[in-house]
C-alpha cells in the first residue's frame, strides 16, 4: 500500500505492509472510450461466460466437459487410424475408409449442436431474467450492438470448439503417418476443407442457438427447445422423406433443421453418405442446398436482430 | 450553476395513457428528488432522459446535449434501476470491472474504480463473494456502485430505497447524501416517500398523473413558512391576547403557543407580546414544517397522495 503525505489514515485499518490512507474519492480523468470499448466488454464478457471463467467451479463444467469429448472423439479418429496403420501396414487405414475429416461433423455434430443449446443461452438469458440488461441499454451502446457482441463471442467459441477437434485429428493422423511432412503435403486440402466446414457449422449452430434464446429469460428452456426443434425436425423430415415421393418429400425434407449445415460439409468433401444415405433433401441441387444453409442460418440472426431491436427496459 | 438536466414540455404517451404532460423542470446540480405517487410519470421521466423511450412531443437536455439520442452522453450519466439487475453468479468485483467497462473505462483503470467505489459503498471485504449470496442492502449497495463506477456527472435513481427496512433506508440515502458531498456527483432520485425526499434532497419536483405540480428547494419549501412555538408557565391567554393585538396570527395548540407562517419580524413581535403579557418563558422555537404538512396546509391537496415516511399508512 502506497501511503500519502496529507492524507487521512482510514480507522479500524491494519496492514503489515504498512498504514492504509484512505485517498478520499477521486474523480476519473482518464480515457472514456465510448461505444467500441463498450463493445469490446460485451464480446469478452460473452467469451467468459461461454467458457464459465470467472464463474465459480460449476459454470465451467458443462462447457469443458463438451469441449473434452469433442477432442476425445478426433483423438479417438485419429488412434484408429494409427492402430489400423499399425496392424494392417501404412496405407491400410486409408485404404479402409476409416472415419476422418468428412466424417467427423457427421459423428460429432450432435455434440455441437447440443453445445450451443446448453451454452448458448447462457450469453442472452441471464442478463434478461436477472435485469443487467438495463444496465447496459444505459451506457453508451445499443441493444443491436450488444446482442452482435454476444453473437460474435459465441461464435468465436463455437469455431474453436469445432476447429480444434478436426486440428487435433489432422495432427493426430499426420503423427501417426510413417512420414508426417509427406502426409500434410498429401492431403493438405483437408485443412480448408474442415475449417470451412466447422465455419458452417458454427455459424449456424449459433445463430439457432441465440434466437431461441431471446425467446425466454429461461436458459433452460431455451436448451430444451432448441434440442426438441432439431428432434422433432428431424424426425418429421425422416417421415416426409420417405412417405411423400418425388422433389416434393426432398424439399420438404429440407425442414430437418440438424441436417442443414451437413449439406454444407457433404458439398466440400464431397461426400454423399455422411447423411446417411436414404436423406432426401441430400438428393436437391447444390445451389439449393447452399441456399437452403443460407436461408436458415440468416432467419435466426434476422429474427434476433429484430426482438433485441426492438428490446425495451 | 449548470443545468444537467431540462424537460422542455416533455410529453410521453402509451396509446390512451398519459405517462407525462407537458413536464417543463430543469435539475442543477445538488439532489434532486422526483416525488410523486405510483405512476405519477417518476420513472418515465427517468427512462426519457436515458433515452431508454422517446417522448412523444417536447424535448429533453441531458448533459447540455440536446436529445437522448447520442449514445456518448451516456458515458457521464449513472441509473440504478428500481427493480432487481444484478447477475448471481459473478462477484462484485468482476461485475463492476465490467460494468465500467461497457461505460468505456479502459480495463486496467476500470479494474482499480471497481475496487475504489466498492470501498467507498462500504462492500471492500466482500467484493470477491458472488453477489447472488448477499443481502438485500448489499446488493443495493452493488446497484448503486455500478451507477458510481464510471465517474459519472449525474446519477438517476429511481426509487433508490424501495424494499429495504428502515435500518436499510437509512444506509441508502446517507450513502445518496455521501455521493453528492464528498464525491461531488449530483443525483436525481425518484420516490414515493416524502420523508426521503426531504431529508435527502436540496430541491424537489412534485409530479402528480403525469404533470409538474410543485418546484423548488427543499429549504424554501420549508423555512419559507416557519412555524414557532412558544411554551410558557402561565398566563397563556395573555400572551394569546398580546400577541392578537401586535397583528400576530396565533393559536392555542396542546398547551403550546403556536404561531404559523412566522416571517423575519416575528420574534420581535413576539417578544414584545410575551413582555406585555408578563408570560413566563418556558421554551421558544421555529418549528419547521416537514414537507407532508405544506401539501396538506398550503396547495389545497387535501389528500395527499404520498405517503410520509414512517406513516404506517
Amino acid at each position: 500500500m502506497t501511503s500519502f503525505p496529507g492524507a487521512q489514515p482510514e480507522s479500524g485499518t491494519s496492514a503489515r505492509e504498512g498504514r492504509v490512507f484512505d485517498l478520499g474519492y477521486r474523480t476519473y480523468e482518464g480515457p472514456r472510450e465510448g461505444r467500441n470499448r463498450a463493445r469490446l466488454a460485451v464480446y469478452i464478457d460473452g467469451l467468459r461466460i461461454a467458457l464459465g471463467l470467472g464463474r465459480g467451479g460449476r459454470a465451467k463444467i458443462l462447457p469443458w466437459l463438451f469441449v473434452a469429448v469433442a477432442i476425445g472423439i478426433g483423438l479417438i479418429f485419429a488412434l484408429i487410424a494409427g492402430a489400423v496403420d499399425r496392424v494392417a501396414g501404412a496405407g491400410a487405414a486409408e485404404a479402409a475408409d476409416l472415419p476422418s475429416h468428412a466424417d467427423y461433423y457427421t459423428g460429432a455434430g450432435v455434440l455441437l449442436f447440443l453445445f450451443a443449446a446448453v451454452v448458448g443461452p447462457e450469453l442472452l438469458c441471464p442478463d434478461r431474467h436477472n435485469g443487467v440488461i438495463n444496465l447496459y441499454l444505459v451506457r453508451p451502446i445499443t441493444s443491436v450492438d450488444y446482442v452482435a457482441a454476444r453473437f460474435l463471442a459465441f461464435l468465436t467459441v463455437m469455431l474453436v470448439v469445432a476447429w480444434l477437434p478436426q486440428i487435433v485429428l489432422l495432427a493426430g493422423l499426420a503423427f501417426g503417418a510413417p512420414q508426417p511432412g509427406d502426409y500434410l503435403t498429401d492431403n493438405w486440402t483437408d485443412i480448408p476443407k474442415f475449417l470451412g466446414a466447422g465455419a458452417a457449422l458454427a455459424v449456424y449452430t449459433t445463430s439457432m442457438g441465440l434466437a431461441v434464446a431471446a425467446f425466454t429469460t429461461r436458459r433452460g428452456y431455451a436448451s430444451v427447445g432448441l434440442v426438441g426443434l432439431f428432434i422433432i425436425t428431424q424426425f418429421a423430415a425422416g417421415i416426409i422423406g420417405e412417405e411423400v415421393e418425388g422433389a416434393t418429400g426432398e424439399w420438404l425434407s429440407l425442414i430437418s433443421l440438424s441436417d442443414i449445415p451437413m449439406h454444407i460439409n457433404e458439398l466440400i468433401f464431397e461426400t454423399d453418405d455422411s447423411l446417411g444415405g436414404g436423406f432426401a433433401a441430400g438428393n436437391l441441387p447444390t445451389g439449393v442446398r447452399i441456399g437452403a444453409f443460407f436461408a436458415f442460418t440468416a432467419a435466426p440472426i434476422l429474427v434476433l436482430w429484430y426482438r433485441y431491436r426492438s428490446l425495451t427496459v | 450553476m449548470d443545468t444537467l438536466l431540462r424537460a422542455e414540455k416533455l410529453t410521453k404517451h402509451y396509446g390512451p395513457v398519459v405517462a407525462l404532460e407537458s413536464a417543463q423542470f430543469d435539475v442543477v446540480e445538488g439532489v434532486t428528488g422526483l416525488l410523486g405517487s405510483n405512476g405519477a410519470g417518476k420513472s418515465t421521466a427517468i427512462k426519457l432522459f436515458l433515452g431508454l423511450i422517446s417522448p412523444t412531443s417536447g424535448s429533453m437536455q441531458v448533459l447540455g446535449v440536446e436529445s437522448s439520442e447520442s449514445l456518448e452522453v451516456r458515458s457521464r450519466l449513472g441509473y440504478m434501476p428500481e427493480h432487481d439487475c444484478l447477475p448471481n453468479n459473478v462477484t462484485a468485483a468482476e461485475f463492476l470491472t465490467h460494468m465500467a467497462q461497457v461505460s468505456g473505462l479502459p480495463p486496467s483503470q476500470a479494474r482499480s474504480r471497481a475496487a475504489d467505489t466498492l470501498r467507498h459503498v462500504g462492500l471492500f471485504e466482500e467484493r470477491y463473494r458472488p453477489i447472488g449470496g448477499y443481502s438485500t442492502g448489499m446488493k443495493q449497495r452493488v446497484k448503486l456502485a455500478q451507477a458510481l463506477v464510471h465517474d459519472p456527472a449525474l446519477i438517476l435513481l429511481d426509487e433508490p430505497t424501495a424494499g429495504l427496512d428502515p435500518g436499510g433506508r437509512e444506509e441508502m440515502l446517507d450513502l445518496v447524501r455521501k455521493t453528492h458531498a464528498e464525491f461531488g456527483i449530483s443525483l436525481m432520485l425518484s420516490s414515493h416517500l416524502m420523508g426521503d425526499v426531504e431529508r435527502t434532497c436540496d430541491r424537489i419536483v412534485v409530479l402528480e398523473d403525469g404533470r409538474v405540480v410543485q418546484q423548488g428547494e427543499v429549504t424554501g419549501f420549508t423555512e419559507e413558512l416557519e412555524t414557532i412555538f412558544i411554551e410558557v408557565e402561565e398566563r397563556r391567554a395573555e400572551l394569546l391576547e398580546a400577541l392578537k393585538r401586535l397583528g400576530v396570527e396565533a393559536s392555542d395548540e396542546d398547551g403550546a403557543v403556536i404561531v404559523p407562517e412566522a416571517g423575519t419580524d416575528t420574534y420581535e413581535l413576539i417578544s414584545k407580546a410575551l413582555v406585555e403579557a408578563q408570560a413566563p418563558l418556558r421554551r421558544l422555537g421555529p418549528r419547521r414544517h416537514a414537507l407532508s404538512e405544506i401539501f396538506e396546509d398550503t396547495n389545497g391537496l387535501s389528500a395527499p397522495p404520498f405517503a410520509a415516511a414512517g406513516d404506517p399508512e
